[in-house]
């Protein structure tokens, strides 16, 4: 069966570039949010496998959703998405649980290989 | 990743970013601390990066990133001084614009503004005294 992701980024173009990434690989994106507020709504109705969660969103940051996803599941799988210059975010996200993390702007193999990981780890 | 689409994509988006900052940027003229227009504009060019960096427009990218780590620093700060740091948002954006109209008359990556990212790194970091200090008049009329 395949992976079931969500995809959180407030550009459609990201959103759907990952999308185009992982899904040729096996994984479904069963839905999308585009800010931090509607992310934590949709993980709790969707309950995805993964969460690939941007960091600078509207409404509330990835960083903060994603603490609050993990305050209600602290089993959830959380790649948070990074660009240059947010590494003191990124290790912020990693101490409050999030799993992985991928950077902007992508390397498909380098998403796949993080989500699969993942993915694997917890089947 | 099919570059027509995704640079459709990127038009797209661009044009909806560029004047939601440039409604934030008259917001700011009117208030140095309205620390939701800097934010928002703080994601408007986090976006722009992230895009630019995706499709190879390294002078799109490159600018977004310096006015990026800018609008940190004031954000954090609470607020603008519109006597130095608002021109140099609203070059931002101009600069911004024309870039994206050349990606849209051309198809080709635009050239850096080479000015533009001087005058960012020769701008000094202003002091908390200076927040808040209202823009002069016509500072921010835009010249095309």
């Amino acid at each position: 069966m395949s992976s079931r992701v969500l995809v959180a980024d407030d550009a459609r173009f990201m959103r759907q570039l990952i999308r185009e990434i992982i899904e040729p690989e096996g994984f479904e994106v069963v839905g999308e949010a585009a800010d931090g507020r509607a992310v934590v709504e949709e993980f709790s109705r969707l309950q995805p496998d993964v969460v690939t969660m941007d960091i600078v969103m509207p409404k509330r940051s990835g960083i903060d959703a994603a603490k609050e996803i993990l305050a209600l599941d602290p089993s959830a799988r959380i790649v948070m998405v990074s660009a240059l210059g947010q590494e003191a975010l990124v290790m912020e996200a990693l101490q409050a649980g999030a799993a992985d993390y991928v950077v902007k702007p992508f390397k498909p193999d380098a998403v796949i290989a993080t989500l699969r990981k993942l993915t694997e780890k917890g089947e | 990743m099919d570059p027509v689409k995704y640079r459709n994509l990127f038009l797209e988006e661009a044009t909806e970013h560029l004047a939601e900052m440039s409604r934030a940027l008259l917001e700011l003229e009117k208030d140095p601390r309205a620390i939701e227009a800097i934010d928002l504009v703080f994601r408007m060019v986090h976006s722009l990066k992230g895009m630019g960096a995706s499709l190879g427009y390294d002078a799109v990218s490159e600018l977004s990133h310096r006015l990026e780590d800018r609008l940190g620093v004031w954000r954090a700060r609470g607020g603008i001084d519109g006597v130095d740091d608002l021109p140099l948002l609203f070059r931002g954006l101009e600069s911004l614009e024309r870039m994206v109209a050349v990606v849209r008359d051309s198809a080709e990556a635009p050239p850096p503004d080479v000015a533009l990212l001087a005058a960012i790194d020769a701008a000094p970091v202003s002091t908390p005294e200076d927040v808040g200090d209202p823009a002069p008049k016509k500072a921010g009329a835009r010249v095309r």
